[in-house]
């Protein structure tokens, strides 16, 4: 393997090692590069505090405890270190122990379990919500307990993982339409005239920080008659009048088949949920695996969580401040003259372009100065375009988004001249 | 391995994995998108390709590929240069 720097995660996923414990020998080859090597120390960094816009890290470039600002992790709002909510955690310890202890339909739903779900379907307008431990298996569950082989499954091109393997496991036909391109799902729903269809759509893009063009894929949907599930991870909380997501914004919740929400994003903790219909999630409580045969959600986590959704909607100064801190950073990027791919959102990239070379060193030196921004690689996003990406956080100060743009100032924009 | 086999080895993999496709019907100026494929099948077949073919191309180089007939080529390349 002469070209090494050519190969990335997107070359070995298939193994042929006749070892079954054992990963492709050129990934090995690969991995063990001393150049890989480096790229991969950017992973899995340990943060020694809170997630909050300034914290600490014990940085793998050099093995040193670092005081960083933190433009990457997903604390929109601030909510995973909010004191009321660590206030309602504390309590709920005291009360219900550590673990649930079950599977929701034996032994593991408590109290909050109910009122949370309630809560959350009132809060999407739905008639009921189902809890999950892990968002991924959130969207997987969903997929797999709604769909069925000979069912057909269209998808967003950018579409999570999670939707992508749920589509997998349910043995559905799985179709891609290209990125927000209404002229080409019409196309696949074409395909699929005739099937039970379900359209999958995100509100905000992961990568790109777009919104889904949501009155034309309803409107598509409707034509066809085709249901939409809606994946608002990167939304709940913060789009719509109420901070209910992007088809609030839109205006089309009743239009939405099943909307789902992370909570290791705005909510500042970990798990998944879906609200649809009665009949829908009675169903899935009895057919979604992920929602079945998993120990259910930490009571201590659902009482920080209902606290984490009370403290974000009974007013909108949270996300009020989120978007003040989105249209400063905006403004100041650029400025700058940065490409961010048309963000429309809180997650803002800055592309670099196809040099995985210049991402890392520009990667490097963005931490040596003091900022905690990841650099994302292929194939996360595509060769052309690989990029920085900013999560922007309620609690980030004038002062901290002023540093911050300085030092991407003098890494980012020097960098892309040379 | 000439340019003739190489389409063959593409061709047979892409109608293992392709729901209706009947080998008459493949065009190599069309892309494997227009008969259906989606990109896991995409995935699919050309890592299969490559596996039989003895091959490895990086993904990245592989990704601004429009048809089939690009994808027999570079793989051409690659064959005589490995070979």
């Amino acid at each position: 393997m002469d070209n090494i720097l050519d190969y990335s995660l997107a070359d070995f996923q298939f193994n042929d090692n006749p070892d079954v414990l054992a990963p492709p020998e050129d990934f090995e080859t690969w991995i063990n590069d001393q150049r890989i090597s480096y790229c991969f120390s950017f992973f899995e960094q340990q943060l020694l505090r809170a997630p909050r816009s300034s914290t600490e890290i014990l940085s793998n470039l050099d093995g040193q405890k670092r005081k960083v600002i933190n433009l990457t992790s997903y604390n929109y709002l601030g909510l995973s270190s909010h004191p009321e909510v660590i206030q309602a955690a504390h309590e709920a310890l005291d009360r219900y122990g550590l673990g649930a202890s079950g599977a929701p339909l034996l032994s593991g739903t408590f109290d909050v379990h109910v009122a949370f779900a309630k809560k959350l379907a009132e809060f999407k307008q739905k008639e009921d919500c189902l809890l999950f431990s892990n968002g991924l298996a959130g969207n997987m569950g969903a997929m797999q307990g709604i769909l069925r082989k000979g069912d057909v499954l269209i998808l967003d091109e950018k579409c999570h993982k999670s939707l992508v393997d749920g589509g997998t496991l349910s043995g559905a036909k799985m179709l891609f339409f290209e990125h927000n391109n209404v002229d080409s799902l019409v196309m696949m729903l074409e395909k699929s005239r005739g099937k039970r269809v379900l359209v999958a759509v995100e509100g905000v893009y992961s990568m790109d920080g777009d919104l889904v063009k949501l009155p034309e894929v309803v409107a598509a949907c409707e034509r066809y008659r085709a249901a939409i599930y809606i994946d608002e991870a990167h939304s709940t909380l913060m789009f719509g009048p109420n901070g209910r997501g992007v088809a609030e914004h839109f205006g089309l919740e009743d239009k939405m088949g099943v909307t789902f929400g992370t909570f290791s994003k705005s909510f500042g903790g970990v798990g998944g949920f879906i609200c649809s219909n009665a009949r829908l999630i009675r169903y899935l409580k009895c057919y979604s695996s992920p929602y079945h045969f998993s120990c259910a959600p930490s009571p201590v986590l659902v009482a920080g969580l209902m606290k984490a959704l009370e403290v974000a909607t009974r007013d909108s100064s949270l996300r009020d401040k989120l978007w003040e801190n989105v249209r400063y950073m905006k403004r100041r990027l650029l400025d700058l003259k940065l490409d961010l791919a048309g963000t429309e959102s809180q997650v803002i990239p800055i592309i670099i372009g196809s040099s995985g070379e210049k991402l890392f060193q520009m990667a490097t030196q963005l931490q040596q100065r003091g900022l905690f921004l990841q650099p994302v690689d292929f194939p996360a996003v595509p060769a052309h375009a690989r990029r920085f990406r900013i999560s922007v956080s309620s609690q980030l100060t004038k002062e901290e988004m002023n540093e911050a743009c300085n030092i991407i100032e003098d890494v980012v924009v020097a960098g892309l001249k040379k | 391995m000439d340019k003739e086999q190489i389409y063959a080895v593409i061709k047979k993999h892409l109608l293992e994995n392709v729901e209706d496709l009947q080998e008459a019907d493949i065009d190599p100026q069309k892309s494997m998108k227009d008969y259906g494929a989606n990109s896991l099948d995409i995935i699919e077949v050309v890592s299969c390709a490559m596996r039989e073919l003895n091959i490895k191309i990086p993904r990245s180089e592989l990704a601004e590929i429009k048809t089939i007939d690009e994808l027999t080529n570079k793989f051409v390349a690659n064959s005589s240069v490995e070979s």
